[in-house]
């Protein structure tokens, strides 16, 4: 016993001695005191967001220019980060640089707990950022958070059988679409599994399209407080149009439930569905069992009322922001500005997403799924920034309800918008 | 086969009287402290680990505790407000009266399947036996996760298994029938996935009691003659008398405040119909990092459960020597 | 007690309906681990799968870090479990047999220690391991799962030696065993099936855990399983069959727990009986 805590006590020397020595005259702290030395930047980014090739390369490059630095890189999982991010926010060691859903950001800010932006805006390349992930970012008239990236929502088709079915271009209006799904279904109809387009009821991302198309919205902003508007004509006439949809397309996807119970580009993957509305990057989850299916699937942006216009679309994305606590801020913004430098932006862009920082979507346009989305992506809109949309988000969204209870026949249209418009209004007085 | 510790009982004796605590006696210093020592692990971890942290969920009850507040380390008193946040939701009492009604449907279920189970497992084969309680075990042990997507699909309203196998026995109303569209029928999956998963653990308890009734006593009754009936009233019951009244205990606890599978199914929708107390905690505390909120809800929570639970707590608190059984 | 063949059959006949009825959705859950993903919810009549593929397992085992978060689930779920059966076992006992001053206050404690939703705990908790120094180290999930199934356990315990007629002690005692020998002798050997119900009990909650190991692992290699579970859902979508055929591995180790605590406690049961 008493060797073993001469030799703990020794070992605990040592490990002191040697810290001491690795921070550069300082005390015997030297991990992540702020002036010179040895530091360590904590970034938390998402899982699937950054590829690989883009952290690699980002890092080194940061690690060269800054002597001493090194990145303590994290993949997050989304399950459950908003609880991860609260304990290591109010953690003594917290993350300097997190990634937050765009939906999520206005909350974070709300509660003064993400550093100041406003000043480095410019240095950011805040010239160039993505207007709706831009307003993510902003509380109060101050910036809070930075564009990252941001992806939206297409009509995902099946080159195949618009050919078979007579159909030459892709639609670009709400008349020429509805042409297409008719013509599509003449043509394969017979098949009583075929659907010309899969639209399961609670996909409120397709929903927010059609009442932005419309002109209207789901809320008005007057300052910081939100006013639900899903009682006005235009949100009805969205709504309208979602039915119509389902009804002449027939598709037998669930009512009660959105894209991903069950996952639709599995049934897109099964070959019996010409279009769905959805993601780039579910193509590669299509055809993931569906090899065959790869040369065959393209897309077009949403098509609007308005002949040769895309439909406003909803841009998820994310913010990158740096916590108030962090003991590295100014590694941290030079961390920032890397990532949201040119180079790493077209990185992005050329792994299929919208760049937040850089109005060059040029790197889009050599895949067609990703072409579509860039085209799109000039009318992104993004949900009202309030931090009550996150707790909408998280659980009970009236948007879906609404949704469910109008398509079933549970409630008429002026039902239906009304429950969820009082739904939302409670919603946007309570989560402030 | 002598067996089990010399206890000759004879035919046509009662059955052991219900334990009771040791008999009193004077002890020493030493024997004293004896039953101190032994509960000393215990009540250290149960101390530290559940009272501190609870104790402090009561005093964050009456503070404002946002995401700001917690990062900055701040304690701002504001009274009673969490309070009377929760309170003036003219939503509260209803989602109080669901979760209520719905504890005491699924006890009901869990704890009279588990009993009967319990029951019939004495008197399986050994293989069917052990087949019985392999599928318990995994019913219990598959992450909910996985229980929940999977019910989620068994239940979908155009490819489920559920429907499908409904329309070819010829039930064909329930061709695309939504199981999700109303708070009831919600409510009624969530409540199947519920007890699908507790009924193995109240069955396994129970029949590890029906396990410690010695042999001979069932061998003693049926020389008597006694009906299957009686035997299990007079030798099986009382020996899990205290561990039904337990395994009912605990599940009014655990059903009450079962969160993960409520939330996975339809987060409380639709249009919060499937809502209960620990869901509405989630929502309005903890999605939306009000931690003084969500500790009022814990402890509107917890005063319920002893509501609930009075009873036998009462019985405990009466009783002589702390015994309920 | 005997009963004839008819009984018998129409009983086991039970059995197997309650068996089948229960393992419906394990099956379910197993089948769709085998599936190749487009046909994981089909239109077709798929009661047996219609094809089968390997590649949802290739996947799971393939999922970083599958080893890494099976050691540190095993270590600190077997840890939880141990920790929690000893002390579990050791206040049982006086609870069940002797009376002390202070008894009924610490039962009421277990009773509604709980009553506390851990939801609701996991800030407090957080701040306590902060202090403690142990957030980002395995111990100190072992530590709230020994605290998350200790009441339990001891409750449930207290409830076996309770059952357990005090003659046979007595008995014991008289034949000039101590009471610590008597308990060993007797009590210990009767509590097998109890033991078996709780350890698979503190198993299943520990093996089961997810926003405590979330929360409190910062490093990802200090994660458990549940969360490794979780990782199959990204913001690109969720590769269901490859849960589904986790979510089998991830079953099995608490299928193998059982299995082992049950022959080694009912057959200990039953030597100790006979032995006397």
């Amino acid at each position: 016993m008493k060797r073993w805590t001469k030799v703990m006590t020794g070992a605990a020397a040592i490990a002191l001695a040697t810290a001491g020595c690795a921070g550069s005259g300082g005390t015997d702290t030297g991990g992540d005191t702020a002036e010179g030395g040895d530091r360590t930047l904590t970034v938390w980014l998402m899982d699937g967001s950054a590829p690989e090739p883009l952290t690699d390369a980002l890092h080194s490059e940061f690690e060269q220019a800054h002597d001493g630095v090194t990145i303590k890189y994290e993949v997050q999982p989304w399950n459950g980060i908003q609880d991860k991010l609260t304990t290591a926010l109010a953690s003594q060691n917290p993350p300097d640089v997190i990634e937050l859903g765009n939906t999520q950001a206005p909350s974070f800010a709300a509660e003064g707990v993400l550093t100041d932006l406003s000043g480095d805006v410019d240095s950011l390349n805040g010239d160039q950022w993505l207007d709706s992930l831009k307003a993510s970012g902003e509380w109060d008239g101050k910036q809070f958070s930075t564009p990252f990236y941001a992806a939206n929502r297409e009509v995902i088709y099946r080159t195949d059988m618009f050919e078979q079915a007579g159909i030459t271009a892709p639609p670009t209006s709400r008349q020429e679409w509805l042409d297409a799904i008719a013509k599509l279904d003449a043509k394969f109809g017979s098949d009583p599994q075929f659907q010309p387009l899969y639209l399961p009821g609670q996909n409120w991302y397709a929903l927010l399209s059609f009442i932005w198309d419309e002109g209207g919205d789901i809320a008005t902003k007057d300052g910081t407080t939100f006013t639900a508007a899903l009682t006005t004509e235009e949100a009805k006439a969205g709504l309208e149009f979602y039915k119509q949809l389902v009804d002449v397309s027939g598709t037998t996807a669930p009512k009660d439930n959105d894209e991903q119970n069950p996952v639709q580009a599995g049934v897109f993957g099964q070959g019996k569905v010409a279009m769905m509305i959805g993601l780039p990057w579910e193509v590669a989850t299509a055809t993931e069992d569906a090899p065959d299916l790869k040369d065959k699937i393209s897309a077009f942006p949403i098509p609007s009322k308005n002949a040769g216009e895309t439909a406003p679309v909803f841009q998820g994305g994310s913010n990158l922001a740096i916590p108030v606590n962090s003991a590295n801020a100014d590694l941290a913004k030079e961390y920032l500005k890397l990532l949201l430098s040119e180079k790493y932006q077209t990185m992005l862009a050329e792994a299929g997403m919208v760049p937040g920082a850089s109005t060059d979507l040029s790197p889009l346009e050599a895949n067609p799924v990703s072409k579509a989305m860039a085209e799109a992506a000039k009318n992104g809109r993004a949900v009202p920034a309030t931090p009550a949309w996150a707790a909408i988000e998280a659980g009970q969204n009236p948007l879906k309800d609404m949704l469910t209870a109008y398509l079933t026949g549970a409630k008429s249209l002026d039902q239906a918008t009304a429950d969820a418009n009082a739904a939302l209004d409670a919603a946007f007085s309570s989560g402030a | 086969m002598t067996t089990t510790a010399q206890v000759t009982v004879p035919a046509g004796t009662t059955p052991p009287a219900p334990p009771r605590a040791g008999r009193p006696r004077r002890a020493g210093l030493g024997e004293r402290t004896i039953p101190y020592l032994l509960l000393a692990p215990a009540v250290v971890t149960i101390l530290v680990l559940l009272g501190w942290p609870a104790l402090q969920v009561v005093g964050i009850s009456f503070r404002r505790l946002d995401l700001g507040e917690l990062v900055r380390g701040e304690v701002v008193w504001i009274g009673l407000d969490n309070y009377r946040a929760v309170l003036s939701d003219p939503e509260v009492w209803t989602v109080v009266l669901r979760t209520v009604v719905f504890t005491a449907a699924v006890v009901a279920a869990t704890v009279l399947l588990g009993l009967l189970l319990a029951i019939l497992m004495r008197h399986l084969a050994a293989g069917v036996r052990t087949a019985v309680q392999v599928c318990l075990v995994l019913a219990w042990a598959t992450p909910i996760l996985a229980t929940t997507t999977v019910f989620q699909w068994i239940f979908d309203q155009q490819y489920g298994i559920l429907n499908k196998t409904l329309v070819k026995l010829g039930f064909d109303s329930f061709a695309g029938f939504s199981w999700f569209s109303s708070g009831a029928s919600t409510m009624t999956v969530i409540g199947l996935l519920i007890v699908w998963q507790a009924v193995p653990f109240v069955c396994f308890t129970i029949y590890a009691g029906l396990l410690t009734a010695p042999r001979e006593l069932y061998e003693a009754a049926s020389m008597d003659g006694a009906s299957p009936w009686q035997a299990f009233t007079t030798v099986s019951w009382p020996s899990i008398r205290p561990l039904v009244m337990l395994a009912t205990f605990l599940s009014v606890i655990w059903d009450f405040k079962v969160f993960a599978q409520v939330w996975a199914i339809r987060q409380g929708g639709p249009d919060g119909g499937s809502t209960t107390l620990p869901v509405l905690l989630y929502l309005k505390g903890i999605a939306s990092r009000h931690f003084g909120l969500a500790s009022a809800i814990a402890v509107l929570m917890i005063l319920v459960l002893l509501v609930l639970t009075a009873r036998y707590l009462q019985l405990l608190l009466r009783s002589k020597e702390g015994d309920l059984s | 007690m005997n009963k004839t063949m008819g009984q018998r059959v129409a009983l086991n006949t039970v059995g197997v309906l309650v068996a089948v009825l229960f393992a419906f959705p394990t099956y379910w859950m197993i089948t769709s681990a085998f599936k190749p993903s487009v046909e994981l919810l089909t239109p077709d009549y798929d009661l047996i799968p219609l094809s089968v593929t390997f590649d949802n397992f290739v996947t799971a085992i393939n999922h970083p870090g599958f080893t890494v978060h099976l050691t540190n689930s095993l270590i600190v779920t077997l840890g939880a479990v141990a920790c929690s059966l000893v002390a579990g076992v050791l206040a049982a006992f006086p609870l069940a047999r002797l009376r002390f001053r202070g008894r009924k206050g610490f039962l009421l404690l277990v009773l509604i220690a709980q009553m506390a939703p851990m939801e609701a705990l996991f800030i407090p908790m957080f701040l306590l391991m902060q202090d403690a120094g142990l957030l980002n180290q395995l111990p100190s999930l072992l530590l709230v799962y020994f605290a998350m199934t200790l009441p339990f356990t001891v409750w449930t315990l207290r409830g076996f030696v309770q059952g357990i007629p005090f003659e046979l002690e007595e008995a014991a005692m008289v034949d000039g065993c101590g009471r610590f020998a008597a308990f060993r002798r007797v009590i210990l050997p009767l509590l097998g099936p109890g033991l078996v119900a709780t350890s698979v009990f503190a198993f299943i909650t520990a093996w089961n855990e997810f926003l405590y190991a979330l929360v409190f692992m910062r490093d990802s290699d200090k994660q458990t399983l549940p969360v490794w579970l979780s990782s199959f859902r990204t913001v690109f979508g969720t590769d269901w069959g490859a849960i589904m055929a986790s979510s089998v591995l991830y079953a099995l180790p608490a299928l193998v727990f059982f299995m082992i605590v049950q022959r080694k406690l009912v057959s200990g049961m039953t030597a100790g009986a006979l032995k006397g």
